[in-house]
């Protein structure tokens, strides 16, 4: 099962990716623009996602209406969503409409921004942000990355604050979309059941005429450091924890052997933190994951229980990972069938597909096909997870706590 | 191609042969589920369907979960509220020992007493959590008091029902429960149905059990308005009233009803109340039925100050239905419904669950081409009949927020 990729770079840029698989029953599209929290300054903190949503409100030949209902005739199931890194545009659909559906977002992807939609819709983003100050676990999420990301703009808030997001202004965001969309600063991608010939075609036509511009991005490493921080709140039932800890980013090889040893330490079933912290009753939820950044990044256990029993959980948990090479051989055998099984079952998507494809081009400049990627993680040995903790040796670890005020 | 066996134990197969995909799923419903735990032990089902995976035949818990990781299946096990179900997805060559492994949790779990202290500790944690996700415990305070016992037994159990459960009250519910009578096992993916059907008559032609009866849904509850105090940044708002039940007359008049009202981005609720108002972030309505209820389930989360207005289009749009549905609304509604159906069903897992679904409803896999000829035959008088025949009331409303709102008289109740 080995599906080729169709490649091609505009001369403004856009790079267009195109994985055709006629066996599908539909077809996944997006727009991947390079751009998020990290590349905003402190006054435009949130602008990145208030113009994923202004995306939605018009273009100079279609009003909000316009693009809601149209979304509606073609039975898409479009949406979009802006992380600290990347903010993607997408849709699937069913074959016959996939012309439709690419000549819309493309349109989509050149807003007219019009100030009465902004200011209606800075009141949905205004709600959007009380929506997440009632998930705790989020707000600790967002308070120790930027606090642990300090002045390196990775710990950036992608929703911004209530003064941000009030104090920004239709021209500034105007400002912002004219130094970060363009042309060469996105992938658009498709993959499932289309005709790569037809969608390379359209996309010329569609896209073709917008102008590039050079955008940058600082894409150092952040420093590293430890620290202890507490935060509280009211009515907290329950308590959790966060740890950073430096370590490989996107571009990194040491990638792969740590999202292997992630998976042996703290996969959500069957790690070493599932069954010393879950199956044991003392955690509702136990994980260690690799976070992997443009240019930098981070390892993190993340627990949450009963306040009484945070102080035991973590130290269980900082247990684990600071005895990281204490596994077997079948255990790390485990962990690769794990993933490579999940690849294969999000591979059989067009969706699946086309997030792999977009954001890899976005980080990585390259699209491996399924089959590369399987191999090179059966190939990875102890020995690539004891060379990895040598870059990262997971010692420098911060900790975040939200505990009952 | 969809192929149909029943064993001589009443277990049902249904069996998708695929040919683009390199994966198979399967899914199995056991009937019973949370109407089924005695009324002093809501939530035994809970631990039931969490002990059976730690350890069965000659498996520890370890073993049994390593069993399942060494090859990479994506599988869960879970109770809702009339059934168990075990699902799994995996690269196709594995399927039979999946399926070994789940004929051992079903049939000879060893349901150990030192598991349960754990089990209902993280299952306590889990209600605990509730507060922390206010649209949830909203859509659950709501379910607790407009449905009628046992269906309104919350999804997490009862604080005191997991608390008072025992190795014996497990041990019980297993032996009535779990029984192939009225099971069904459903596969799809890369598979051929003769060597499937080899390997299930194997693993489950054996397998022994009475029939399991399930709880009639009775007398729906008065209707009424609710408000539970809490402080948090948003106010819930969330409805409920009753609609057709599935396969009834006019169920697919109210499912296009209630996407004209709610679908995400085009429908009437997401462009008055978010659109044109900018009131809330998350506003929907949903339609949902099985062979006993159908209801239609709205929401909006939005500000303490904003509650009022969002409450009060959220009733105008449900209320202006009627009468004003144009053509161009059914056919987009038509469309999204039928593109839905193509799109959610192109993955074994997906395969695998509507066909069990379909089963478990109607004794029978519909094929596409039956369901969109019932979508088709939706036009906007038939949607207006629906609409005369419910019309959303009476209804209940309940909001979870740091004051009650007005609701006007005669829609339910008094504020309790």
């Amino acid at each position: 099962m080995t599906i080729k990729v169709h490649k091609e770079v505009l001369s403004n840029g856009l790079t267009i990716l195109a994985e055709s698989n006629p066996a599908n029953v539909s077809a996944g599209i997006g727009f991947f623009v390079r751009t998020g929290a990290r590349d905003e300054t402190p006054r435009e903190s949130g602008v990145s996602h208030f113009l994923e949503h202004m995306m939605f409100k018009g273009t100079p030949t279609r009003s909000a209406l316009d693009i809601n209902l149209e979304l509606g005739n073609l039975g898409a199931q479009a949406n979009a969503f802006t992380s600290e890194e990347n903010t993607v545009y997408y849709a699937t659909v069913i074959p016959e409409k996939f012309k439709a559906m690419q000549e819309l977002l493309s349109d989509m992807l050149r807003p007219a921004l019009d100030p009465e939609e902004f200011a209606m819709e800075k009141k949905v983003i205004l709600e959007e942000i009380a929506l997440y100050r009632d998930r705790p676990h989020f707000y600790l999420f967002e308070n120790a990355f930027k606090d642990y990301f300090g002045t390196h703009p990775a710990g950036n808030s992608v929703l911004g604050s209530d003064e941000s997001v009030s104090a920004v202004t239709r021209d500034e965001m105007k400002a912002y979309f004219d130094q970060r969309y363009s042309p060469s600063n996105i992938v658009l991608a498709a993959s499932g059941n289309f005709s790569s010939e037809e969608f390379l075609s359209d996309a010329r036509a569609l896209c073709g005429g917008w102008t590039d511009f050079k955008v940058d991005r600082d894409v150092s490493r952040h420093t590293s450091k430890t620290v202890y921080k507490e935060f509280r709140r009211k009515n907290l039932s329950h308590s959790h924890a966060v740890l950073l800890a430096r370590g490989p980013s996107a571009q990194d090889e040491e990638r792969y052997a740590l999202s292997i040893l992630a998976n042996i330490l703290g996969d959500s079933s069957g790690s070493k933190m599932y069954w010393e912290l879950v199956d044991k009753g003392l955690a509702d939820s136990a994980s260690f994951d690799s976070d992997e950044r443009d240019g930098t990044g981070c390892v993190m256990v993340y627990v949450s229980t009963s306040p009484s029993k945070l102080d035991d959980i973590v130290k269980i948990a900082r247990r684990i990972v600071a005895n990281p090479l204490d596994f077997s051989d079948a255990d790390l055998e485990r962990a690769k069938a794990k993933i490579v099984s999940r690849i294969v079952l999000d591979g059989e998507s067009p969706m699946g597909r086309l997030m792999s494809l977009g954001l890899e081009w976005n980080y990585r400049n390259t699209s491996t096909p399924l089959s590369e990627t399987i191999a090179k993680v059966r190939s990875i040995s102890r020995s690539d997870i004891e060379r990895a903790l040598e870059k990262f040796p997971m010692n420098d670890w911060s900790e975040y706590r939200l505990l009952p005020e | 191609m969809i192929t149909t066996h029943q064993l001589a134990n009443g277990l049902s197969v249904i069996i998708e042969e695929m040919s683009h995909v390199e994966s198979a799923s399967y899914d199995l419903f056991i009937p019973g589920g949370l109407v089924c735990d005695p009324s002093d032990r809501v939530g035994a089902g809970l631990i039931l369907s969490d002990l059976i995976s730690r350890g069965a035949g000659s498996l520890s818990s370890r073993q049994l979960s390593d069993a399942f990781d060494d090859l990479g299946i994506r599988h869960g096990e879970g109770v809702g509220s009339d059934r168990y179900a075990f699902s799994g997805s995996l690269v196709s060559d594995s399927l039979g020992r999946a399926l070994e492994l789940v004929a051992l949790m079903v049939r000879d779990p060893h349901l150990s007493e030192e598991e349960i202290p754990n089990i209902q500790s993280v299952l306590l944690q889990d209600i605990d959590s509730l507060n922390d996700n206010p649209a949830r415990r909203s859509m659950v305070e709501l379910s607790k008091r407009y449905y009628p016992a046992p269906y309104n037994r919350p999804s997490l159990g009862d604080r005191d029902g997991i608390k008072g459960t025992t190795r014996s009250t497990v041990h019980q519910l297993w032996r009535k429960l779990f029984s192939p009578r009225k099971a069904i096992l459903s596969i799809a993916g890369k598979v051929r149905a003769s060597e499937v059907l080899k390997m299930v008559e194997s693993l489950f032609g054996d397998w022994q059990g009475e029939d399991v009866s399930i709880p009639t849904f009775g007398a729906m509850p008065r209707n009424d308005y609710f408000h539970i105090e809490s402080d948090s940044s948003q106010m819930q708002i969330v409805f409920a009233s009753p609609s057709v039940r599935f396969n009834q007359k006019g169920y697919y008049d109210g499912k296009l009803a209630v996407s004209i009202l709610g679908a995400s981005m085009f429908g009437r609720l997401f462009v008055e109340v978010r659109e044109k108002r900018g009131l809330c972030y998350s506003v929907y309505a949903r339609h949902g039925s099985t062979a006993d209820y159908g209801t239609v389930t709205a929401y909006v989360g939005t500000t303490p100050e904003r509650a009022q207005e969002s409450l009060d289009v959220l009733l105008k749009e449900l209320n202006g239905l009627k009468g004003t549905v144009t053509q161009d609304e059914l056919e987009r509604a038509r469309t999204n419904l039928k593109a839905a159906l193509i799109m959610g069903e192109e993955s074994p897992g997906a395969r695998a669950g509507s066909n069990a679904q379909d089963w478990w409803l109607l004794k029978r896999v519909r094929p596409l081409s039956e369901i969109n000829a019932e979508i088709d035959k939706v036009t906007v008088a038939s949607v207006d009949e629906f609409l005369a025949a419910y019309a959303f009331s009476p209804c209940s409303v309940l909001t979870l927020g740091r004051h009650p709102l007005s609701v006007p008289s005669g829609l339910t109740g008094e504020v309790r």
